[in-house]
């Protein structure tokens, strides 16, 4: 089967529909041992020292796992998607646009899904056959959310794997759903976590590789993942194009923000991490995020794949001990 | 009680005793740790015989903290430290306070004797006691005399400690006056955590750190927010004695 690259979530009932295999090129790069030289790699090529360092790691994979396309999201994610689906171009790569619309419209979502499908030739009733075989694995990640929040016993480090690894499945969406089971099989049988404070991470999943085990040292837990949350699809919905509707990720920080205020306030959380990557323009949205949520609020940048650099754990240490103190 | 503050630039030490400072010491940080640092499985062991204090209850705080364990020490957040220090010195309970180290600038916002938000300085050296020290060394004079200027500030476009050299350079080709130029420096300074520090706002703002030395940008502070603003008395050690207030209690 051939591989299927993408630059972030995008209709992943499609390209299992057309029995392609689904790969976000996100979760290779952050995954693979060697990140950090996949960023240098790209700024070997040209890529400017002042970019997002995902968009880096994002190109050298994709011309390292040489995927028979690229699906690149124009609208709603990154806003230097555009140039890097030009230069994979300029090395031979097959790209194919692909934008969630920014009126969040159900007829623009329709269009974009549809003209998706023509692309992989597969229609709406093999889209929605998978979509509700996928059920069942986005019910198994909705149950891992609940036992990390509610029951306590799930960290969120694991938490933010599972929902994060949604987005494609890992690949082999059923290896997936047995990995599923099994990692609740045995959580069902821990005790639950004694948390001190219980923390919200908002905005895009971190490139610090320790963040989870950092906080949870520091006797804190991320109780709630926004954005993974939504890779995950946590809504049930009637149709394939009312579950891309409902997704906020790509929609903007309004959008965003009516999920957020919701579930901060279910999942009683004493404070909230904004994660924004260096040079990225959600770095200006967090103005809205802390004038917006009122609760005590931090605000961590990163730049390069690795462990937290010692400036950031000195404000995460600081944070958390705040809060622990406000209690 | 004995605190330590290892900073980036310095590392200060204060003993204290009921409530009052009874000797301290200040060292430049990497000669610091080659004359009295042996590692012991990662974790510094401090020959406090050498140094000249007796053995003591020891907290410790500053950057060194992620890398740097201080054997026998009790390690606490900077942020704290640093609160519980100008709380101490200050005698106020509600502040915010702008501490300037070697690499970076905190601000607090203190309520009720308590840190209730802080910010710090982006990634960068800039708005820092280095800065300070680099534009100090290109303009060829000492921190005291760049501390001394505020009036008719040239304006300097760049906050980036290395850029902010060149710029100096050009300004000086043009004929700037030193003490313009230094009040261009100490200008930029202010600048760079102006933001931050409308935002953690308070009637009174309390200056700490090294940085709190710059009697022209204490001046600058003043006058640009309106704020009432101090700086406490011990300020390159406050951090130290925040330890010591921080492991007393």
């Amino acid at each position: 089967m051939q591989k299927i690259a993408f630059t972030t979530s995008i209709p992943v009932e499609i390209l299992l529909a057309a029995n392609k295999v689904p790969v976000d090129l996100n979760n290779i790069f952050i995954a693979d041992q060697q990140a950090a030289a996949m960023v240098e790699k790209a700024e070997e090529a040209g890529y400017p020292r002042n970019t997002c360092g995902w968009i880096k790691g994002l190109y050298s994979v994709a011309l390292e796992s040489q995927p028979e396309a690229v699906i690149a999201v124009m609208q709603g994610d990154c806003s230097n998607t555009q140039a890097l689906m030009e230069t994979l171009q300029l090395k031979g790569i097959k790209t194919i646009p692909f934008a969630f619309p920014f009126e969040r419209d159900r007829e623009g979502v329709q269009l974009q899904i549809k003209k998706l499908m023509h692309y992989f030739a597969v229609d709406i009733e093999q889209v929605h056959s998978i979509k509700q075989s996928l059920e069942e694995v986005r019910n198994l990640l909705r149950q891992i959310d609940t036992m990390t929040w509610q029951d306590n016993l799930v960290s969120g480090g694991e938490n933010h794997y599972y929902l994060v690894s949604s987005s494609d499945f890992n690949s082999d969406p059923l290896q997936f759903k047995k990995d599923l089971y099994d990692f609740i099989a045995g959580a069902k049988k821990r005790q639950p976590f004694k948390d001190e404070v219980r923390l919200a991470y908002i905005g895009v999943p971190p490139i610090f590789t320790d963040l989870y085990a950092v906080t949870e040292s520091m006797g804190a837990r991320i109780v709630f993942n926004e954005v993974q949350r939504q890779f995950s699809m946590p809504y049930v919905t009637a149709d394939i194009y009312q579950q891309y509707l409902m997704y906020t990720y790509p929609y903007g920080a309004f959008a965003r923000l009516e999920d957020i205020e919701e579930q901060i306030r279910l999942r009683r959380v004493d404070g909230v991490i904004h994660y924004t990557q260096t040079f990225c323009y959600r770095q200006i949205e967090d103005m809205i995020f802390r004038e917006k949520i009122d609760l005590p609020f931090l605000t961590l940048e990163g730049e390069g794949p690795g462990k937290l650099d010692g400036r950031s754990r000195m404000r995460m240490e600081a944070f958390i001990n705040m809060l622990k103190n406000i209690k | 009680m004995i605190g330590i503050d290892l900073g980036s630039r310095h590392i200060k030490i204060v003993q204290m005793q009921k409530g009052n400072v009874i000797k301290k010491a200040l060292y430049d940080t990497i000669q610091f740790y080659r004359r009295y640092g042996i590692a012991r499985q990662q974790r510094l062991d401090i020959d406090w015989e050498e140094i000249g204090f007796p053995p003591d209850q020891l907290t410790a705080t500053g950057y060194g903290k992620i890398t740097v364990k201080i054997e026998g020490a009790v390690h606490i957040p900077e942020i704290q430290a640093h609160t519980a220090g100008a709380v101490f010195q200050s005698g106020l309970y509600n502040f915010t306070l702008l501490d300037i180290g070697g690499q970076d600038t905190k601000i607090i916002k203190v309520r009720g004797g308590r840190v209730a938000d802080f910010l710090t300085n982006d990634r960068c050296a800039a708005s820092s006691g280095r800065y300070m020290e680099n534009m100090a060394d290109v303009l060829g004079i000492s921190l005291t005399e760049l501390s001394l200027h505020s009036e008719d500030p040239v304006n300097l476009s760049s906050t980036c400690a290395i850029f902010g050299e060149t710029e100096i350079i050009s300004k000086i080709v043009e004929g700037k006056s030193i003490s313009q130029l230094a009040a261009g420096v100490n200008y930029t300074l202010y600048r760079r955590f102006a933001p931050q520090l409308k935002h953690l706002a308070s009637d009174k703002l309390v200056l700490s750190g090294g940085g709190a030395f710059n009697t022209a940008l204490m001046k600058i502070i003043a006058q640009q927010t309106g704020f009432d603003t101090i700086r406490v008395d011990d300020y390159q050690f406050n951090g130290a004695i925040g330890c010591c207030v921080y492991g007393g209690n």
